[in-house]
């Protein structure tokens, strides 16, 4: 008898934990989810009295901390919505300034030899004729650096920009490995000017500061698009090298021209390529030929 | 043989470089062409924005020389070479460029080139701007219509003067507003009509109701207008994100259910393994 009482105290016991844990753990995501969707997601662009240009949530009129670090984060997972650029590089203007890589070394913080874009020196094997060619991350369709990221480091968004989060970074350096274009690049030490970074809000669109034993890799000037502003490398181009625009809108302006051109027509006018198609990563970066006698 | 035409040919590409390099004609009315806007601090700093992101990729920073090297010469902004020409002349060359100096007409309105003339001047402590002498001369005022004609694909652009008549001859230009530049689709005048017409691509793509922005920039003498508007005038597109659909690439949640499946598989499989195994040891310890 003493026996059967126990099991059957036990047994309400039981359930009576497992409506608890239930109603504990349909309760508990609810709350955390009206904390997360509290804020809205409609912004709007203010001036500041100092010129500054910052968000503000347009229902309860709060400000936005454009150097807080989790909306950086934020931002640099989602991307722009409706977007998706792409660069246009004219082989048969490089003239091989350079300019186009200080400027973006100086801005990601960037040793010298340390490359997000590289300007190489290419023979046409048939005629023997050089040309130079700009190369940078292709910010694949397909992208097999991204497929082979264990942690979800490194990302694509909806604007086609392929992005590195050095905060997830392990260092394995397996999309070094995939990417067939060799466009990333590690941090062996300790980057460039560390301590005088070291205080900056860590930007996931313009992967500043770098990090240590993480992978770093061209940004399509992220961080500058979202401004209206052309990438660091097309505005310091003094030869009209590179057009950078939307294909949505199929429109790309020149980096040192300003001149807008419909894409579509820039690409079949002039038979541009893509490097390596016969991988299938389908890159947004396209080259025009260099011509002969360039 | 091959030497002595080698040197020949480098001496003539130099020669030709060293004339191009030392006549730039301007054409006389517009060397002495002048802006009717005073030079101030704003139009300095406007200046500057412009500067900065078009021009200092050759001309470098202002008083410093450490402009491109190209032949011929960019050269400084800040040096008496620039300093010693007129206004008029300035804004002629950003406006028409040549040889590597690109044409900026298309892609700058003609304030923002004298905005650039403005910070050009800053650098020149001893510049006195000239005023242009505006008695008995009329500067047109007028306002711009547009619509755009389904049946043409034209975009229709109307100038009513202040007397609220049409006003002909003045100098159109219509773009596409894009993300980091205006597309340009054309320059006209306007006829007797006071209307000036402009091709649209219809394949252009515009926004989800097939809406494109339209800035219209007019000109006719000193009066100038500038208008712009959300017309609709193409078909309407739906754009789709690059990150769509289940990949290989994707973030866990957007995996391949394939992969999904195996993946589960494989590890339910595994544990069930390992569980049949541990039970079936337990089961020996019993026995025995």
């Amino acid at each position: 008898m003493g026996n059967k009482e126990k099991g059957k105290q036990s047994r309400r016991k039981f359930l009576q934990n497992i409506g608890v844990a239930g109603v504990g753990a349909i309760s508990a995501p609810a709350i955390l989810f009206t904390a997360c969707s509290s804020s809205s997601d409609k912004k709007t662009k203010v001036l500041t009295p100092d010129n500054k240009l910052i968000e503000i949530d347009s229902e309860n009129g709060l400000a936005i901390d454009t150097t807080d670090k989790s909306y950086l984060n934020k931002i640099g997972r989602e991307g722009i919505p409706g977007k998706k650029f792409v660069m246009v590089i004219d082989l048969g203007k490089c003239r091989n300034e350079r300019k186009c890589m200080k400027a973006c070394q100086s801005e990601h913080q960037l040793k010298p030899e340390q490359h997000h874009l590289n300007v190489l020196e290419m023979e046409n094997p048939s005629s023997g004729q050089t040309y130079f060619m700009p190369k940078l991350c292709q910010h694949c369709d397909n992208p097999p650096c991204v497929t082979v990221c264990p942690v979800d480091a490194t990302f694509k968004r909806q604007d086609g920009i392929v992005l590195v989060d050095n905060e997830r970074c392990i260092g394995c350096r397996f999309c070094i490995a995939a990417c067939p274009y060799s466009a990333r690049t590690f941090n062996w030490t300790e980057p460039r000017d560390s301590e005088e970074y070291k205080d900056i809000t860590y930007n996931m669109e313009l992967n500043v500061p770098q990090k240590k034993g993480t992978v770093t890799k061209c940004a399509f000037s992220a961080d500058r698009i979202r401004e209206g502003k052309l990438p660091y490398c097309n505005s310091a181009c003094p030869n009209g090298v590179y057009y950078f625009g939307d294909a949505n809108e199929d429109l790309v302006t020149n980096g040192t021209t300003k001149e807008t051109v419909r894409l579509s027509k820039l690409l079949k006018q002039n038979s541009a390529y893509t490097l390596m198609p016969e991988l299938g990563t389908q890159p947004s970066v396209y080259y025009l030929p260099a011509r002969e006698n360039s | 043989m091959n030497k002595k035409f080698y040197i020949l040919f480098t001496l003539v590409c130099l020669s030709f470089s060293l004339i191009a390099q030392e006549s730039w004609e301007v054409i006389a009315e517009e060397n002495d062409n002048l802006s009717i806007i005073m030079f101030d601090e704003e139009l300095e700093l406007s200046g500057q924005i412009i500067y900065d992101n078009s021009c200092k990729s050759c001309h470098g920073n202002p008083e410093k020389a450490d402009f491109s090297k190209m032949l011929p010469e960019p050269g400084d902004i800040a040096s008496e070479s620039f300093q010693n020409q007129t206004d008029g002349s300035l804004h002629y060359k950003i406006r028409i460029g040549r040889g590597a100096m690109p044409k900026f007409e298309d892609a700058l309105d003609s304030e923002e080139v004298w905005n650039l003339v403005a910070y050009i001047r800053s650098f020149n402590k001893n510049y006195i701007q000239k005023k242009p002498n505006l008695e008995g001369i009329v500067i047109p005022k007028f306002s711009l219509a547009l619509s755009f004609d389904e049946n043409i694909d034209k975009l229709v652009v109307k100038t009513i003067g202040d007397d609220n008549n049409p006003m002909s001859e003045v100098e159109l230009k219509a773009y596409i507003k894009g993300s980091f530049g205006n597309y340009l689709l054309g320059k006209t005048l306007t006829n007797e009509m006071g209307i000036g017409y402009f091709n649209v691509d219809a394949k252009m793509p515009g926004d989800a109701e097939g809406k494109l922005e339209v800035i219209v920039k007019a000109r006719k003498g000193y009066g100038s207008a500038k208008t712009m508007q959300k017309m609709i005038m193409v078909q309407p597109s739906t754009f789709e994100s690059a990150i769509k659909g289940r990949h290989l690439w994707s973030t866990a949640k957007q995996a391949p259910i394939w992969l999904k499946v195996t993946f589960f598989f494989t590890i339910i499989s595994i544990w069930l393994m390992i569980l049949y195994v541990v039970f079936g040891l337990k089961k020996l310890k019993k026995y025995s």
